[in-house]
């Protein structure tokens, strides 16, 4: 035992700043705002047990918590199969070798990296301004644009065509994906004079389903935690009539606005575990449409 | 570090927190002190000289300075109060102070009166503002008052001559939708801000109609009648072209940021703020500005209040409050400190202090003295602190506001949601 404590001493210490990275920066703070979600805690005083409180008034009383789940969850369903939808698009027409292909990859992917940046969100309040360039475009053409931003009706819209612009980093891994299948499938194809639809659905599709599940798990959490678009083209508060609420930015206004951070830690809670069911679920249907290549059976 | 390398510093990154940290190891000896104020670049810039002229005074205490535009500063004051560092000194207004003593993240300051601490020469009525259950905790900067400012050129253009055809201190809703609709048609820009979502102004109304905000008993004033009259009244101005549209104005509920205000954007002619933003707005201007009340109903009874703008405040944190109390102290009392500051905060409290600044103020900071004297007498009583809460009520009063700008439902069913909705929030804080 002694032997072998002293032969692994070396990893453990090479490991130590990562080991104690993990348990002082994430393990302890997790654990720490379970128990908080339990308490009444106003960040002054100590916290207060409450027991399953803040769940209930969550639940049962709180109108902005069900808003909050049903902007979320319209804003990750539509948005994640739009962006993938898109991002294969491209991915395909880059995968037919333009010229300058390293070019045009680095291109699309530039707004992946600008994307979660306060900056282009700043930029895109004033694109989508009733006085921006949008609107400005739409002018042109002797249309009058709505207030896309202070319009509920519109305002949820315009971060969903942010999510989609955002589409690099799926589209670089289904690249990825495609240049993986074999093109001696689609000659085959051709030979036996399948057209382009059916050789995308019989041939791209069930070959790519293991990238695409990838992206769609990956996607999906990030959907769900999006927060600072929203958060800044609503001024921090959800508005226009909470219709930018996106959970992470209710959860912000409790904890920082309203100096509720037991009931914020809650909420924090719920989404973990949301994000945890869909993932489940999304695991749990892949078997039915997603085969591995090397999979035997 | 040199002064010179720590402001460009400052400057560059805007990291306040680079500095705090950069700024404590290079000078071990002697009482550290960190002050923390919301701002904007003009206050800053005073407030980093005020700083500078403090230590070349008092070489045995250091203060730092750290500032945030005032949508961050309550979010970082929060992680502060968590992590138990905030800094020694911190700026605090009158609707949130409650709070703050409330949940015990400032502390008195009378055990430093008459020590450390000098408050001899403050007006009477800035210390029973800073006075919470008896005790005193909040050191007044400046006076302030809410301020109706609009652009001089487009009321000229339009042929609206203030003190002829309106008067600036005391002017009714149906005058003022009479000349912001003439200002539009002359002008082609809206005579005024909608304020359907502007709590500031609401809390006026409030008073203007007889109610106060907050009852005795700590219940929520207004009433159905209240807060339907209200919404109509700026309903009816915006119908008679006297506003942006409802829409556009819905953009704008709930922004703080001077430079988003419909006066600085040039997209109205009126914008409503705290009297103490008057020289802040100037600056981000050319055309000048001229300085009226809030609007009133007919029966002119007063709703404005003249209020402490901000204060200075010692923090539960604070590890030498013997030092940050004497900072304190010369805050308001030094004169060349407070010549700096100027009217930036509001009209000073301490009576030496407003006597110095007299003779130098500029034309803005004249305008905003004469405003001050102009008010006398027609505002109301300071009401005490709102209790906690009150925050989130303003913050439902702007969200829910905005379904009446949009059209998408009824005044009264709204007015009844937000009415619900309040009650709700102060049960629950």
């Amino acid at each position: 035992m002694q032997k072998f404590l002293r032969k692994n001493l070396a990893g453990y210490a090479f490991l130590s700043p990562w080991l104690i990275g993990f348990f002082l920066l994430a393990i302890g703070p997790i654990l720490a705002s379970l128990y908080l979600s339990f308490t009444k805690y106003n960040v002054v005083r100590p916290p207060q047990w409450i027991g399953l409180d803040n769940y209930m008034y969550m639940v049962q009383f709180d109108q902005r918590f069900w808003k909050a789940l049903q902007v979320t969850f319209t804003f990750v369903f539509v948005s994640v199969p739009l962006k993938l939808i898109f991002a294969l698009g491209v991915a395909m027409a880059l995968d037919k070798g333009i010229r300058a292909i390293g070019w045009y990859r680095a291109l699309f992917y530039l707004p992946s990296i600008l994307g979660g940046s306060i900056a282009v969100a700043i930029l895109w309040r004033q694109l989508f301004n009733y006085d921006g360039v949008i609107n400005s475009v739409l002018r042109l053409f002797g249309l009058d644009g709505p207030y896309w931003l202070s319009d509920p009706r519109y305002s949820l819209w315009t971060l969903i065509v942010l999510a989609m612009w955002q589409f690099g980093s799926p589209m670089l891994i289904f690249l990825a994906g495609l240049r993986a299948i074999p093109q001696e499938l689609y000659e085959a194809a051709e030979i036996d004079a399948a057209g382009p639809v059916r050789k995308f659905f019989a041939i791209t599709v069930p070959l790519l389903a293991p990238v695409i599940f990838f992206n769609l798990v990956l996607q999906m959490i990030e959907a769900f935690k999006s927060f600072s678009g929203a958060f800044i083209i609503s001024g921090g508060s959800g508005a226009p009539l909470d219709s930018l609420l996106f959970f992470t930015v209710y959860l912000y206004n409790e904890a920082f606005s309203f100096l509720r951070m037991g009931y914020a830690s809650a909420l924090a809670w719920v989404l973990l575990v949301i994000i945890a069911l869909f993932t489940a679920i999304a695991f749990w249907t892949s078997k039915y449409w997603v085969h591995y290549e090397n999979e035997r059976g | 570090m040199s002064r010179l390398t720590r402001r460009t510093f400052l400057g560059a990154s805007g990291s306040v927190l680079a500095l705090a940290a950069l700024g404590r190891p290079a000078l071990a000896q002697g009482a550290q002190i960190r002050h923390f104020w919301w701002g904007n670049p003009e206050r800053d810039r005073r407030t980093f000289e005020v700083i500078d002229i403090f230590n070349t005074k008092h070489p045995e205490i250091t203060v730092t300075g750290e500032t945030l535009g005032f949508a961050d500063y309550f979010t970082k004051l929060t992680t502060q109060i968590a992590g138990g560092n905030m800094p020694d000194v911190i700026q605090q207004g009158y609707g949130v102070l409650f709070e703050y003593i409330a949940n015990g993240a400032i502390v008195p300051l009378d055990d430093y009166v008459g020590k450390s601490l000098d408050i001899s020469k403050m007006d009477q009525s800035a210390i029973d503002a800073g006075t919470v259950d008896g005790k005193f905790y909040a050191l007044s900067i400046g006076a302030n008052s809410h301020m109706a400012m609009f652009n001089t050129r487009l009321f000229e253009e339009a042929g609206i001559v203030p003190g002829e055809d309106f008067d600036p201190y005391g002017y009714s809703y149906d005058e003022l939708g009479a000349f912001a609709a003439a200002v539009k048609e002359a002008t082609g820009v809206p005579g005024t801000d909608d304020n359907t979502a502007d709590y500031q102004n609401f809390s006026d109304f409030v008073g203007q109609k007889g109610a106060m905000l907050f009852n005795e008993d700590g219940s929520y004033g207004p009433t159905q009648e209240i807060v339907e009259e209200y919404w109509a009244t700026w309903e009816s101005i915006r119908n008679a072209g006297g506003t942006p549209p409802g829409p556009e104005s819905a953009g704008l509920a709930g922004v703080s940021e001077l430079s988003q205000m419909g006066v600085v954007t040039g997209k109205s002619a009126m914008t409503y703020l705290w009297s103490n933003q008057l020289v802040g707005v100037q600056s981000l201007m050319e055309d000048k500005l001229g300085a009226a009340m809030y609007p009133n109903t007919p029966d002119m009874v007063p709703g404005s209040i003249v209020q402490p703008s901000q204060f200075v405040c010692l923090t539960r944190d604070s590890v030498d409050p013997e030092a940050a109390t004497t900072y304190m102290s010369a805050f308001v009392n030094d004169l060349d400190m407070t010549g700096v500051l100027g009217l930036e905060r509001g009209i000073p409290s301490q009576s030496d202090v407003r006597e110095a600044l007299q003779p130098k103020l500029s034309e803005v900071e004249a305008l905003s003295v004469e405003f001050f004297d102009k008010i006398q007498g027609k505002t109301a009583v300071l009401p005490p602190p709102p209790p906690s809460g009150s925050n989130e009520v303003e913050q439902t009063f702007e969200r829910l506001a905005v379904a009446v700008l949009l059209g998408e439902r009824s005044i009264p069913e709204v007015a009844g949601d937000f009415l619900n909705q309040a009650r709700a929030i102060l049960a629950r804080a």
